[in-house]
């Protein structure tokens, strides 16, 4: 009986240190942690809204949008909002900005992926092209999104809803603008969704 | 359904837990000598990756998070991981005693083998739904029950071979995981 | 048995290259494989394990005649855990980057098989001093290797060591070096020389 108490005795002492130390470490770095949270979300926004002063946060079901506007106005100046979907080796997620009528992207950031080491990752930033290393995000700046965004590949993109794959990295290439089709669809139901609602 | 499908092969095949994110190296090294050992290895690294993703999703939804009680997510997942380790080995000592002799040292060692705890953390980081992680947990063993079988057969015809005295060993083993992890790179891309 | 005593020297050297946990014992193959990618990531999780290391052996050693034989390892879970989640916070909030960058490989120093098996192997069974001279020495072990694991594949991978360029225009990256195979080929080679250089030593 005595080795059971023991045992007891021990595990909940050890339990009780370190449920304290946690609890410490917890409140001193939470607070931290959110901040660079909000700190690398409003990083990834000013990169792909044109100028705003403030956002407001829209909730739909699945995703976040973040509206941005001018100081006083109401008027929004565009909305952002982060996505995710599969890549060539992994998953991708991307911060997408769009004018409030969701007739064209303003911007987009590439936040994390995991594609192949110097092919796949010129999505990101193409060293190869001394001239303009994040040519291939650069393309989607003011692209128009109708009907769908649409890629080429080996020739210079014509109309302005193309853009250009990068050679060798087809398919991560791909992937992005399969990524941004289909997940800028749903967004923009979501959107369109909330408002009504709202204004019921 | 189709997403499911994907969730078993890329843990599986494509991002194989041994051989692309180096997760269950350990017992890798040294349990896979044997196909046969190998084999049983891997379906009991199955067996508590399945029922370890069930217990640590529940824990983690339905009690850390309401509770706010996310800092605790390594203790309570380790600890689950230990204990089901235990009645895992308590269960196969009563239903099949060769069985458990044929296993020995190796499934305590299951519980610092990385590859639970990581199909844990993984499971959680990619917001899998309670089915999707059974999925995975059954996709992941699969995974590793294939590196390792796989593994196995090369070691046993390496037997045969002659090894350079230095490279014998450890040194073969990672070369030859090495060549595998290679092989499996061109899966990539299924997805 | 009568228990060996060492030289208070040789307790913190042998972690070093006699009984170097990746080399000889072949524990941590986790991390060391993962995060060698490049030569910062190896120091980072090389910083990360040592701590918990370090604080384990400590703490363990200190109340090792507190604890009943049949609870230890479950005690002993639960300190390194704690040691673990303290340190990942601690890079989430104060180097995010970083955090990023090693990812769950942070969690996973929770089942590194060398930390676990100095508290079975020695903290359990010495002071608290030579507890800590064992870990610290099994962490310069570890962080050596790490960290010459680390600086080859960066090199070979990316032309960098620790982000500065040393390598010309000239040179093509080996791709692979940073990928997964090339890990356990430079693990490969360099456990074989070691073996080697041993070896020539016993002549």
């Amino acid at each position: 009986m005595k080795t059971a108490l023991k045992m007891f005795l021990a595990l909940t002492l050890i339990s009780v240190l370190s449920g304290a130390l946690l609890a410490a470490m917890d409140s001193y770095t939470a607070p931290r942690i959110q901040d660079n949270f909000y700190r690398d979300l409003i990083e990834a926004i000013t990169l792909v809204l044109p100028k705003y002063d403030r956002y407001e946060e829209v909730n739909t079901n699945q995703y976040p949008i973040y509206v941005g506007k001018q100081e006083d106005l109401d008027d929004p100046v565009g909305l952002a909002f982060k996505v995710t979907g599969n890549g060539f080796q992994g998953k991708i997620s991307i911060m997408i900005g769009v004018t409030p009528d969701f007739s064209h992207l303003t911007a987009i950031k590439i936040l994390e992926q995991i594609e192949t080491p110097g092919l796949g990752t010129k999505i990101v930033i193409d060293p190869s092209n001394k001239k303009d290393p994040y040519w291939f995000a650069n393309q989607f700046k003011d692209l128009k999104l109708e009907p769908y965004i649409k890629l080429v590949k080996n020739v210079k993109p014509k109309n302005d809803n193309e853009i250009q794959a990068i050679t060798g990295a087809t398919i991560s290439s791909k992937a992005v603008v399969r990524i941004l089709n289909e997940r800028i669809k749903e967004v923009e139901e979501a959107y369109r969704k909330q408002l009504s609602v709202k204004t019921d | 359904m189709m997403e499911l499908i994907l969730i078993f092969i890329s843990a599986a095949v494509v991002n194989n837990f041994v051989l692309s994110y180096f997760l269950g190296i350990c017992p890798f090294v040294g349990v896979s000598k044997r196909i046969s050992s190998a084999v049983s290895m891997g379906m009991a690294v199955t067996f508590v990756m399945t029922i370890t993703a069930v217990v640590t999703w529940l824990i983690y939804h339905l009690i850390l998070v309401p509770f706010k009680l996310e800092i605790l997510e390594y203790v309570t997942f380790i600890l689950v991981i230990a204990s089901l380790v235990q009645l895992v080995e308590m269960f196969i000592q009563k239903i099949s005693q060769p069985l458990y002799e044929v296993l020995g040292i190796y499934l305590p060692l299951i519980t610092t083998n990385c590859a639970i705890l990581g199909l844990a953390l993984f499971a959680v980081l990619r917001e899998y739904t309670f089915i999707e992680s059974i999925i995975f947990g059954v996709g992941a063993g699969a995974g590793f029950t294939l590196a390792l079988v796989i593994m196995a057969g090369i070691r046993e015809e390496l037997e045969l071979a002659e090894v350079p005295g230095i490279f014998q060993g450890a040194g073969i083993t990672m070369i030859v995981a090495g060549c595998l992890a290679l092989a499996f790179m061109g899966f990539a891309g299924i997805s | 048995m009568p228990k060996r005593v060492n030289k208070l020297s040789y307790e913190f050297l042998k972690g070093i290259w006699d009984e170097n946990p990746v080399l000889i014992s072949l524990l941590g193959l986790c991390p060391t494989l993962a995060v060698t990618n490049s030569a910062i990531n190896g120091l980072a999780i090389s910083l990360a394990t040592g701590f918990v290391l370090i604080c384990s052996s400590l703490l363990i050693s200190s109340v090792r005649k507190l604890i009943p034989k049949q609870v230890r390892i479950a005690c002993y879970i639960v300190i390194i855990a704690t040691f673990v989640t303290i340190a990942d916070r601690y890079l989430a909030a104060f180097h995010p980057s970083i955090s990023k960058d090693l990812g769950p490989y942070v969690p996973l120093i929770v089942v590194n098989c060398v930390i676990l098996g100095r508290q079975e192997a020695f903290s359990a069974k010495n002071n608290p001093w030579r507890s800590t001279l064992d870990s610290s020495g099994m962490f310069v072990g570890f962080l050596l290797v790490l960290l010459v694991l680390g600086s080859i594949r960066e090199i070979l991978g990316s032309g960098s060591v620790f982000n500065f360029q040393i390598m010309g225009d000239w040179f093509i990256p080996w791709m692979v070096m940073i990928l997964p195979p090339g890990a356990f080929f430079t693990l490969g080679i360099l456990i074989a020389l070691v073996n080697l250089i041993n070896q020539k030593r016993a002549k």
